[in-house]
């Protein structure tokens, strides 16, 4: 039988750790409530940019565009690959990170040479992990300088995030570029998601989720066809970005309050339990304690 | 009462406007843009500025900051970073967004920078100016 000032002891430390998964569940639950009417919010605006872009594209004259071109002239296995990964910036949110690194790690496996391949990771828990990666030699280069948090996602911080990887496709630094995250399939369900952003290509822009598409008669570009296409795809990689972080954070803030809320159920069981344990002790202990003196009675009295 | 056409402005964090106008003018690249109804398939992009649209006569107002239009004869989309109606404008926030810009245009900085920092005083000198002309 364990001893009562140990189990007490546990029983201490365990509603300790209670009250700061309870606190965080809390937390993430409001932040998640935020980050919901965010992409809320947000959503309308990305259906109607990729159907317009859609149509648009559809009746632009065959321009040679900066960001259409395919890179034909390198062979497949020699482009260089950019993947900008969203991660979270802390753990304690099941198996979020978990999962996303797992399929990054994938889709590097996948890539035929992995000194072609370029990680913008955001978010400090991804860093952490690839950067611990390339010391162990296996080497897929992540950028350094690429500090961003996925914290409260901002328009401006997509914005800086789609000019750099613009400025390094037009460069010729990277051939294509391909965004991962955690898409919301519904409120249980969280799966890693992979779009490619760069180069662009005319099927891509698919029908919008709501499918509202109307077809433009042949439109007239002002001033030119290329000017408003230079224009469009850094905003339409910026949207896409925002979005993609909007529904990362949003899933990171419900596995978060998911893994707490079990966090926090499963302490509840073992004060249970363990209290169970110490009136147990706590009975044993009296009983022996009456037989010691019962005993100690009756060589008295003999 | 004038032919109207359908409008919908979508910033990134909201809904701004949708409904039946009966003229828009917008600030494009090079200039001033009108828009009526049956007005010819164009696409352009939208630069920071003004916007003002008719609604059952009556003018109304927004700024706008960087975005494109889509325009078809019956009704037309406007895709834009933010939209903010005169009132919205929270002037303490964009004046010191200028100061904040023309401090930095003091500075050395390299061309990307520099471009930035221009935006960022447009956006605030943009934003100043709407507020000032049709709020008071």
């Amino acid at each position: 039988m364990p001893n009562m000032r140990e189990i007490r002891e546990r029983i201490g430390s365990i509603q300790q750790i209670l009250k700061i998964t309870n606190a965080m569940y809390l937390m993430s639950s409001s932040k998640l409530k935020k980050a919901r009417k965010s992409l809320e919010c947000t959503e309308p605006y990305f259906y109607k940019l990729q159907s317009t872009i859609e149509s648009v594209l559809e009746h632009t004259p065959h321009t040679r565009q900066l960001y259409f071109d395919r890179r034909a002239d390198i062979p497949e296995d020699k482009r260089k690959k950019g993947y900008i990964v969203i991660t979270a910036d802390k753990g304690l949110c099941g198996s979020y990170n978990h999962n996303i690194l797992k399929y990054t790690d994938k889709k590097l496996d996948e890539a035929a040479d992995l000194d072609n391949c370029y990680l913008f990771v955001m978010g400090q828990v991804g860093r952490m992990y690839y950067q611990r990666r390339i010391n162990s030699n296996k080497k897929a280069s992540v950028d350094g300088e690429f500090l961003y948090t996925t914290q409260n996602p901002t328009l401006y911080r997509a914005s800086e995030v789609a000019e750099l990887v613009l400025d390094k496709f037009e460069k010729r630094e990277l051939d294509e570029v391909y965004l991962i995250y955690t898409d919301m399939i519904n409120s249980n369900l969280q799966e890693p998601k992979t779009l490619r952003l760069l180069p662009f290509e005319r099927k891509h822009f698919g029908k919008a989720a709501d499918g509202t598409m109307k077809k433009l008669p042949k439109a007239s570009f002002m001033p030119s066809p290329e000017e408003v296409m230079n224009y469009l795809i850094p905003q339409y990689a910026k949207g896409i970005i925002y979005g993609a972080m909007v529904e990362a954070f949003c899933c990171e803030q419900q596995s978060r309050m998911t893994a707490m809320d079990a966090a926090t159920t499963s302490a509840k069981d073992m004060i249970k339990d363990l209290s169970l344990l110490y009136n147990r002790a706590r009975q044993a202990a009296i009983t022996q304690e009456i037989t010691e003196v019962c005993g100690g009675a009756q060589s008295i009295n003999e | 009462m004038a032919k109207t056409f359908h409008l919908e402005i979508i910033a990134t964090d909201r809904l701004f406007f949708s409904g039946e106008v009966e003229h828009l003018v917008i600030t494009a690249i090079d200039g001033l843009l009108g828009i009526m109804a049956g007005h010819e398939p164009l696409v352009t992009c939208l630069p920071t500025g003004e916007l003002k649209y008719l609604v059952n006569g009556e003018w109304k107002y927004a700024a706008i900051s960087e975005g494109f239009i889509q325009v078809m004869p019956d009704s037309s989309i406007i895709l834009a970073d933010t939209c903010e109606l005169p009132e919205e404008i929270d002037i303490k926030r964009a004046q010191e967004a200028r100061e904040r810009a023309e401090e930095r245009m003091r500075q050395k900085q390299s061309i990307k920078e520099y471009y930035e920092t221009q935006a960022a005083l447009n956006r605030a000198m943009n934003r100043l100016k709407i507020s000032q002309k049709h709020f008071k």
